[in-house]
């Protein structure tokens, strides 16, 4: 009997590259993939696919599939010439743009920002006490 | 109105600027002309030195290199390489260059960015509304 162990093929050494041995991170949504949510990457994100929500990528984003959601990229985003990025706010700090890409959003280049500001609450009006005056009736006092 | 005015400046200091390429007019400015109002022009526009107002052109419009724009542009092709503050329309195709600096709203057909330009605002792209080209 000779059955075949699907173990054994398996076994092959795969190699890594996510990051842990100093690489640096790469994710692919292929062609057929789909992604509704939010996703954020520490490395680089490509999508050939189509995703539904926020992208963020502490690396590059290149998109050449379709994309309806905000993009952040700290560093570059690529939107290639068969890719479409629509409705989101795009924040990045270097953008290309295909000829042939479909592109309609926010866009706000410059520093990346880990943090977006804030925004400075209100300062709730502070009450002051009212002090009533007591007005104490005195008695008419008699005089004598 | 002073936009008339304004109109006939542009034209008078661009007056040898006028040149004509393959048949179509073309109102080309040089790095040192300064362009203030409003011009429409049945043509292309290319816009280098200080421009500030409104540069409405039927065909195309080009900002050069180092040129400095403060003014809503709307052309047929338009390529920025200068610094661009401002709406822009572009019937057909904006083309931003690497050393393009635009902040301003765009609507446009068809859109290429090259690696290093800057651009911050809103971004619509396809089919135009009847708005604003008669005016």
């Amino acid at each position: 009997m000779s059955s075949r162990r699907p173990a054994s093929r398996l076994a092959t050494t795969i190699p890594a590259g996510n990051g842990s041995n100093g690489e640096r991170n790469s994710v692919v949504l292929g062609p057929n993939d789909r992604l509704v949510g939010q996703l954020f990457i520490e490395g680089d994100l490509r999508v050939s696919g189509s995703v539904e929500g926020e992208l963020e990528a502490t690396g590059d984003i290149e998109i050449t599939g379709r994309v309806n959601g905000a993009v952040t990229a700290y560093n570059r985003l690529v939107v290639g010439s068969a890719g479409s990025l629509i409705g989101g706010d795009v924040r990045v700090a270097r953008l290309t743009v295909e000829d042939g890409a479909t592109f309609t959003g926010k866009v706000t280049m410059g520093k990346p920002t880990a943090k977006e500001p804030t925004p400075i609450e209100p300062v709730p009006a502070t009450i002051e006490p009212v002090v009533e005056p007591v007005v104490v009736a005195q008695p008419k006092g008699k005089r004598r | 109105m002073d936009v008339q005015e304004a109109v006939a400046e542009g034209t008078a200091s661009a007056e040898n600027g006028e040149v004509k390429r393959d048949g179509k007019k073309q109102f080309s400015m040089g790095p040192s002309d300064i362009l203030e109002g409003k011009l429409i022009y049945d043509g292309s526009v290319h816009a280098d030195g200080r421009v500030e107002g409104e540069v409405r052109a039927s065909g195309n419009i080009d900002v050069a290199n180092g040129a400095t724009v403060k003014a809503l542009l709307e052309g047929a092709n338009v390529t920025l390489k200068g610094s661009v503050e401002g709406a822009v329309t572009a019937h057909d195709k904006l083309t931003l260059g690497r050393n393009a600096r635009v902040s301003g709203d765009i609507q446009v057909r068809r859109l290429q960015i090259d690696d290093g330009a800057t651009l911050n605002g809103n971004v619509r792209m396809g089919d135009f509304e009847q708005q604003a080209s008669g005016q």
